[in-house]
């Protein structure tokens, strides 16, 4: 499964919901699979993407979803465990895993030595989880999330792109004023 | 009205009810406060730059959000606040208690304290240093103000001198 494809995949079924996605080509791929008011395209700040879905869902009623790398979340693995004492049934979590740093030269990250962010998720309280391994398996364990109450913790276990797309041009100002205004905000 | 009620109301009156925080006795006293008050989601993040995270994905749909730590966390954010807030103009409040000033105890707290404000302001963040209750509401108020007007982070900081400090 390639990160790119699934993503425009998921962004068939995922409607106007607000979509957050880790740094760099997760971003980028974003806004190439269709750009959304409702993307949030990141492009620092690693290992937050997670954490700023979670702010998200504990602060709207609609569905969350994040789009998280392996590599940045072993950064911040301490947000699994607040995702799982704060549990927000709305919130979707999905991890490209591709058990490598691959912007960094693709050094192997710790998933591929035996690091198993499922079972992390599962031991800090979050019930329903899975790892998927192809487009097919990630759209049914997606739509059951957009269906279900969770938190959802998804493990999409990918091959890293052989080519990467053109850095999408967002300016970071802009990209957090549309999402807002998109949630009725007139003050931006 | 005693200082953490003061900033307890500061906060209200800004409508911030999200607020993300690392724990720290000094200004446990506040963070009580907002725990016990049904106006406000109280999340417990296991590091500040979680925190600045989960503070900015709130403010991201729309709700006003601040964030409780201590100096020592504050350096554990500052990509946080310089990747993310800064670009992106995300107005988070940071009530900071200032380790390293008169009374500590602890070494390993003294060059983070102070350091916090030069940093600071190397970084452009606005800044003003709570030591005393004098005019307290106006100060946290405008502070509150003058953050969301500007959508920049700003920092409060809080001094021994106004929350009496940890005894060793």
């Amino acid at each position: 499964m390639h990160r790119f494809s699934a993503t425009k995949m998921l962004l068939e079924h995922v409607g106007d919901l607000p979509v957050v996605a880790n740094l760099g080509p997760s971003s980028d791929e974003l806004w190439h699979a269709g750009h959304r008011e409702r993307s949030f395209y990141t492009y620092g700040s690693m290992g937050l993407c997670s954490s700023m879905a979670l702010g998200m869902a504990l602060s709207t009623d609609e569905k969350v979803v994040s789009l998280d790398g392996d590599g940045s979340l072993l950064m911040n693995m301490g947000t699994i465990a607040t995702i799982g004492r704060e549990a927000p049934t709305n919130l979707i979590v999905v991890v490209w895993d591709n058990e490598q740093w691959a912007q960094t030269g693709g050094q192997a990250s710790h998933t591929a030595f035996g690091t198993d962010l499922e079972r992390v998720a599962l031991s800090c309280g979050i019930a329903s989880t899975a790892t998927v391994f192809d487009e097919e398996e990630l759209t049914s364990a997606f739509l059951e999330a957009l269906d279900r109450d969770g938190p959802w913790f998804i493990v999409a276990k990918i091959q890293e792109e052989e080519e990467y797309l053109p850095v999408a041009p967002v300016e970071p100002e802009m990209t957090l004023y549309r999402f807002r205004k998109s949630f009725g905000e007139k003050d931006v | 009205m005693d200082w953490a009620e003061t900033i307890l109301m500061a906060l209200k009156e800004s409508e911030t009810s999200l607020v993300v925080y690392v724990p720290d006795i000094s200004i446990h006293q506040v963070t009580k406060l907002i725990d016990d008050d049904d106006y406000f989601h109280l999340v417990s993040a296991t590091r500040e730059e979680e925190a600045i995270g989960i503070a900015s994905g709130a403010y991201a749909v729309g709700r006003n959000s601040a964030v409780f730590r201590q100096s020592s966390g504050f350096g554990n954010c500052l990509n946080a606040l310089a990747s993310l807030c800064i670009p992106c103009r995300i107005p988070i409040p940071m009530f900071i208690n200032l380790r390293g000033e008169v009374g500590e105890f602890n070494i390993a707290q003294v060059a983070m304290g102070r350091a916090t404000r030069p940093i600071l302001d190397v970084l452009g963040i606005t800044h003003y240093t709570l030591d005393s209750d004098d005019r307290l509401m106006q100060r946290v108020s405008g502070a509150l103000t003058l953050c969301h007007s500007s959508r920049q982070p700003l920092a409060l900081c809080l001094t021994p001198m106004l929350h009496g400090g940890k005894l060793a």
